[in-house]
């Protein structure tokens, strides 16, 4: 027996030295992982990096790197090869798993590195055919040589990083999830932009305004989705006149009706996805000269989706933040001029019901003849198990999806293909490529003409003194609420027939009042004459900001910093009053007459230490749920509920509207009872989430703002940041979305700028730098950007790339 | 003493230029060489690693502030860096522990 010893420990040491070698579920191999010299150890900062020169192999270039005391990069080039190679490089060094990883999933791979739990999302990514519409940029991309080349340069910078590494030097993350790095291709830089097409152009209701109109009626839909509310404010005012005839489009003589009722995916936009732009003229400023700002509302991650920079080399300097994967400056400034975006809400995803000839569908029926569908075969890897093959059917459309529906109806749901404006061949890289390096006015407006999508509300400012702003992308030439319901795809006057032309864009230049701005509100007065969508952001933050700047005079950089943290609720100005007198008073009870003396003092700002928000925002939920959602889930097929702004003009105007009533009970429910019952269960409910009346009720927890980790690793994040704001007030910030970068810029002689993301440039968790701009973010400070027109004197540290 | 000093440095410098489980091979060779009881190979062997890992885990600990030991430690769902540490310790210990036991077995 003693002479099984040896080989009995031997055999226990080799499956011990096995075992934490080896990724077991989501838990990292442990013995690597806690190797205090190459595992996540080592990715603890424990000093500030310091200069020296890099010589990189293959790079003949030259570039020297400043980081200021925020380590922000400001690059100083001899080329454009070394400057774009120099940037890429540097945001590798920061956030090389965030470019990895943003673009991985936008090519539908996450699955290869993080096993089947990502399978679905990945199957979904290739369906909406993502993957092809970045191979359709690539493209174009390649046959323009300045972006071609930018991006090429991009990538070597990102490659020589890579190469440099070794696996102790991996972001953290990699040894979280037990991948490495791979090689960065030029395709990643569309597969970014797809990704942001995503974000910001990835939602519709055309099933859900079918059913809408299956259940409710055209009436309903007419009420809530075509009338638009009178508050609206539209981004290019009605005072716009525009001097041309708009193409014309041939309509169906009937609104096509799907076969059944329609269930197609998620694709309702996360109410905190907005932002937030303006410019003022200088006859409004204090200095003379037009100040511009841009707050870009998204998910709010750690790392930040930007990343500050600074680019010099002949013919250019610029300063902003950056997309990860794409080269130059997204939102910023340079030495004459400075813009900034908002999203704009435009239709530009349509879903269409097929008809296919036979089983084998090779054929679909379009224009009166069978035509024929092309086949795209996705392979997925997956992580430890058999690559998953799946076959994508294209018409002409674009890629067609079967829904597996939870509605049973006596007719399964029939096939539909996806038009989506993320499928059309697009270098919207050579924009900030062109905007990088603008002048004036002319140079913007020729920058503009090559995007495509996202279309975003591009505001612009200059020395010279012009402000404008441009509703900018390419959008379908649409007849009047085409493609809002499911469209029929065998009908070509449901195809987008032709586009708008680039100079009827909406847009607006130097406006007698002195300002322009956006919101993602409605983006043109009704007499402009196009379709673009019926479904734009509620008028709150759009109107806010115009009652302010219209008032406004003398206007310095410090009221504008002000004006982008307004908290200020037009939602709970327009309801509340009402909300509190149909409140029954003698039927409240203690607590419920203290919360209600709470809300009748509140001045309508959503300030963290309040709770009057809380209460409000809950009591809104509940009563608008109680109006509505006894109807809505009488059928289990998905349906479009309406905007709240356009609810309270009915519900004040309309106090026998039928959907008052609860058509589960006997009786005939009123208005006042809607507020009263809300209100209680208002206050019983959070009593019940958060205890007794007191600091956990106040509006910065209620609101639950986490800033969650870019692909949600526990312990990486920062949790119920106490914050102002919510997503109706100009300082959008609620529930781990809103302003992503904040950033003001005073144009003139010499271009001032100001900023704060909350994050850091670093992208380790392990550095100070990861989330240092937090703090400073949440209590509305913003930063001096240090914008140079020379190498600096003084500096944090310095890298020079040879 | 010795053969714990022994362990600690040839484990650090294996370490510097090999994978993590290379910490096995001082075990496996002193253990040989040192031929301890069994008991002791293994008491020696854990508390040479113990110390080497959770003395480098410690030292980055308060180097970095204890910034990413506590979000590991929140990741794992630990509550404290110093967990963190411990469990450092402990892994490089039992694979040292066992490395010297077996050296010291192969030899009887």
């Amino acid at each position: 027996m003693k002479s099984l010893r040896p080989v009995f420990s031997s055999l226990l040491l080799i499956g011990l030295i096995f075992s934490l070698n080896t990724k077991f579920g989501s838990v990292p191999p442990l013995g690597k992982f806690f190797d205090p010299q190459a595992g996540f150890w080592a990715n603890a900062e424990i000093s500030v990096p310091e200069s020296g020169e890099i010589a990189l192999e293959g790079f003949e270039g030259n570039a020297s790197v400043y980081f200021d005391e925020r380590r922000v990069p400001h690059i100083f080039a001899d080329n454009e090869y070394d400057l774009y190679f120099a940037q890429g490089y540097i945001v590798a060094r920061d956030r090389l798993f965030q470019l990895e990883i943003q673009t991985y999933d936008a090519a539908g791979r996450l699955s290869e590195n993080l096993g089947s739990r990502t399978l679905n999302r990945d199957l979904t990514t290739r369906r909406r055919g993502m993957p092809y519409g970045a191979e359709k940029a690539l493209e174009v991309m390649k046959a323009d040589p300045k972006t071609w080349a930018s991006i090429n340069a991009y990538a070597d910078g990102i490659n020589a990083f890579i190469s440099s590494l070794e696996p102790k030097g991996y972001p953290v993350e990699y040894k979280i999830l037990d991948f490495s790095p791979e090689e960065w291709t030029p395709i990643k830089s569309a597969h970014l932009m797809k990704n942001m097409t995503r974000t910001l152009a990835g939602g519709n209701n055309d099933d859900r305004t079918s059913n809408t109109i299956k259940y409710f009626g055209s009436d309903f839909v007419e009420k809530f989705f075509t009338v638009k509310p009178e508050l609206n404010d539209p981004i290019i005012p009605a005072s716009r006149k525009w001097d041309f005839e708009r193409i014309p489009v041939q309509k169906p003589d009937s609104l096509f009706v799907p076969a059944s009722a329609v269930e197609l995916g998620e694709f309702k936009k996360p109410e905190g996805v907005g932002s937030n732009n303006w410019a003022v003229s200088g006859s409004k400023t204090k200095s003379g000269y037009p100040i511009l700002t841009n707050d870009p509302h998204l998910s709010l991650t750690l790392p930040s989706i930007w990343y500050e920079m600074q680019l010099n080399a002949p013919g250019i300097n610029t300063y902003g933040v950056t997309l990860q994967g794409a080269p130059g400056v997204v939102i910023g400034f340079n030495e004459k001029v400075a813009w900034g975006v908002t999203n704009v809400a435009a239709d530009v995803m349509d879903w269409y019901e097929i008809k296919f000839k036979d089983a084998s569908k090779k054929e679909y029926w379009h224009d009166d003849k069978w035509k024929h569908t092309t086949l795209r075969i996705e392979e997925v890897k997956v992580r430890g198990e058999e690559a998953v093959l799946d076959t994508v059917i294209y018409t002409h459309h674009g890629p067609v999806t079967e829904v597996k529906s939870r509605i049973n109806e006596e007719r399964e749901p029939a096939y539909h293909a996806l038009k989506w404006i993320a499928h059309i061949p697009s270098n919207e890289i050579r924009t900030f490529y062109e905007l990088n390096r603008a002048k004036d006015y002319d140079d913007y407006v020729e920058s503009l003409k090559h995007l495509v999508g996202p279309a975003q509300n591009f505001v612009f400012a200059s020395s010279a003194g012009d402000i404008a702003l441009w509703v900018n992308g390419k959008f379908p030439n649409k007849w009047e609420h085409q493609g809002r319901t499911v469209s029929d795809g065998t009908d070509p006057l449901y195809d987008w027939q032709g586009w708008i032309p680039f100079e009827h864009n909406p847009h607006i230049k130097n406006p007698k009042r002195g300002f322009v701005s956006s919101a993602n509100q409605e983006s043109a007065a009704p007499d402009y004459p196009y379709y673009l969508d019926d479904d734009f952001a509620p008028f709150e933050r759009g109107r806010r900001i115009n009652d302010r700047l219209a008032e406004m005079n003398e206007i310095t950089v410090k009221d504008m910093q002000d004006l982008q943290l307004d908290n200020f609720s037009y939602h709970a100005s327009t309801i509340l009053p009402e909300l509190l007198e149909w409140l029954d008073e003698d039927s409240l009870g203690v607590d419920e007459r203290e919360a209600m003396e709470l809300l009748k003092e509140w001045d309508y700002m959503n300030e963290a230490e309040l709770i009057a928000p809380s209460l409000f925002r809950r009591w809104w939920g509940n009563f608008y749920a109680s109006i509505f959602n006894d109807e809505y889930r009488s059928t289990k097929a998905p349906l479009r509920y309406p905007s709240r702004d356009r609810v309270k003009e009915v519900l004040k105007n309309e106090p026998d509207f039928e959907f008052i009533n609860n058509i589960n009970t006997e009786k005939k429910e009123t208005l006042e009872e809607r507020a009263l019952y809300s209100f209680r269960a208002t206050i019983k409910g959070m009593t019940e989430n958060y205890g007794e009346p007191g600091e956990n009720w106040k509006w910065g927890y209620y609101q639950n703002n986490d800033i969650d980790h870019i692909s949600f690793i526990p312990g990486l994040s920062a949790e119920n940041v106490f914050s102002n704001g919510s997503s109706e007030s100009v300082n959008a910030t609620r529930g781990g979305f809103g302003p992503s970068w904040r950033m003001v810029v005073e144009l003139g002689p010499e271009v001032k700028g100001w900023g704060v993301y909350p994050g850091g440039a670093s992208g380790n968790p392990g550095s100070p730098n990861y989330d240092s701009m937090l703090e400073s973010w949440r209590t509305g400070e913003l930063y001096e950007l240090k914008f140079m027109k020379e190498p600096p004197k003084e500096f944090l540290y310095k890298l020079e790339l040879k | 003493m010795i053969l714990l000093t022994l362990l600690i440095i040839t484990a650090y410098l294996l370490n510097l230029v090999l994978p993590w489980w290379s910490i096995a091979i001082p075990g496996l060779i002193l253990g040989y060489q040192f031929n301890p009881k069994a008991g002791a190979a293994f008491g020696w062997g854990f508390l040479a690693l113990f110390l080497l890992w959770g003395g480098q885990a410690l030292y980055i600990h308060f180097a970095n502030d204890g910034i990413l030991s506590t979000r590991i430690a929140e990741m794992l769902g630990v509550g404290s860096p110093y967990l963190v540490i411990l469990i450092t310790g402990i892994l490089g210990g039992l694979v040292s522990g066992l490395a010297t036991l077996t050296g010291t077995l192969l030899k009887k």
